[in-house]
């Protein structure tokens, strides 16, 4: 049984929304990167922190109900919504607000932006 | 002409219609996790080199548009990820990171087997 801690993530310089507190469960143990080119350090990091599992998105999927938190790098349009859509807690790397057609989705304690590896800390 | 960019539509989300109603395409590769794809115009990219840059043009079978602005994270995001937001909303700035804008047109139909091109002039 691992041993999950939490970690407050703020936005970053320009960014947006947040802070989210992360703490994955037994049922919610993954850490998502969903940024392509493998696990994100910002996913890495949070997992190293959480006791979560880092996990990249790109190489399978997992159901949204077992994603702890997705890391993504989305410019601003697509995967900005998805997540949030489905309750997902989301950290982008790119300092973006909320826009296109599943920006109603998109709420302060669903998404953080802008998000650096100093904004993640020990809750 | 030097073509940066070609690729083969593959699949469609069914929330695409959603995306065309705001006048954006959002394309991503044939790697794409699951859940993205109800949304998103699934391709599989046959060629790819250079940066896309304004004034170069994106075709979508036989509809040519010149491109007016590319967001900063653009290109990563098409020779990473074969992810491309293409937004009709003739802005010479992109409003976001991942856009690459054209001229306010109504967007072509997109089928299984479309052929998306991206082209510069020499």
């Amino acid at each position: 049984m691992a041993d999950y801690k939490a970690v407050k993530i703020d936005k970053g310089p320009g960014g947006w929304g947040g802070p989210l507190t992360i703490k994955p469960t037994a049922d919610r143990p993954y850490i998502y990167s969903v940024t392509g080119g493998g696990i994100h350090p910002l996913a890495a990091r949070i997992a190293e922190l959480t006791g979560g599992e880092a996990f990249d998105g790109f190489s399978s999927s997992k159901p949204f109900d077992q994603i702890a938190v997705a890391v993504i790098d989305c410019g601003g349009t697509a995967r900005i919504g998805v997540y949030p859509m489905k309750k997902v807690p989301t950290v982008d790397i790119h300092a973006t607000s909320p826009a296109g057609p599943l920006a109603m989705f998109i709420t302060e304690d669903l998404l953080v932006t802008g998000v650096k590896l100093d904004n993640i800390n020990p809750a | 002409m030097t073509v940066l960019y070609s690729s083969t539509v593959t699949e469609i989300g069914e929330l695409v219609p959603t995306f065309v109603a705001e006048g954006m395409l959002v394309f991503f590769g044939e790697g794409a996790p699951e859940e993205l794809k109800t949304f998103c115009i699934i391709h599989r990219v046959e060629h790819k080199e250079g940066q896309v840059k304004p004034g170069d043009r994106v075709s979508i079978d036989d509809h040519s548009f010149e491109v007016l602005a590319v967001g900063s994270v653009a290109n990563d995001n098409l020779y990473n990820l074969g992810h491309l937001n293409l937004k009709a909303d003739g802005n010479n700035e992109a409003d976001l990171p991942g856009d690459v804008c054209i001229a306010q047109v109504e967007l072509p139909e997109i089928t299984i087997g479309t052929k998306l091109e991206i082209t510069r002039s020499n």
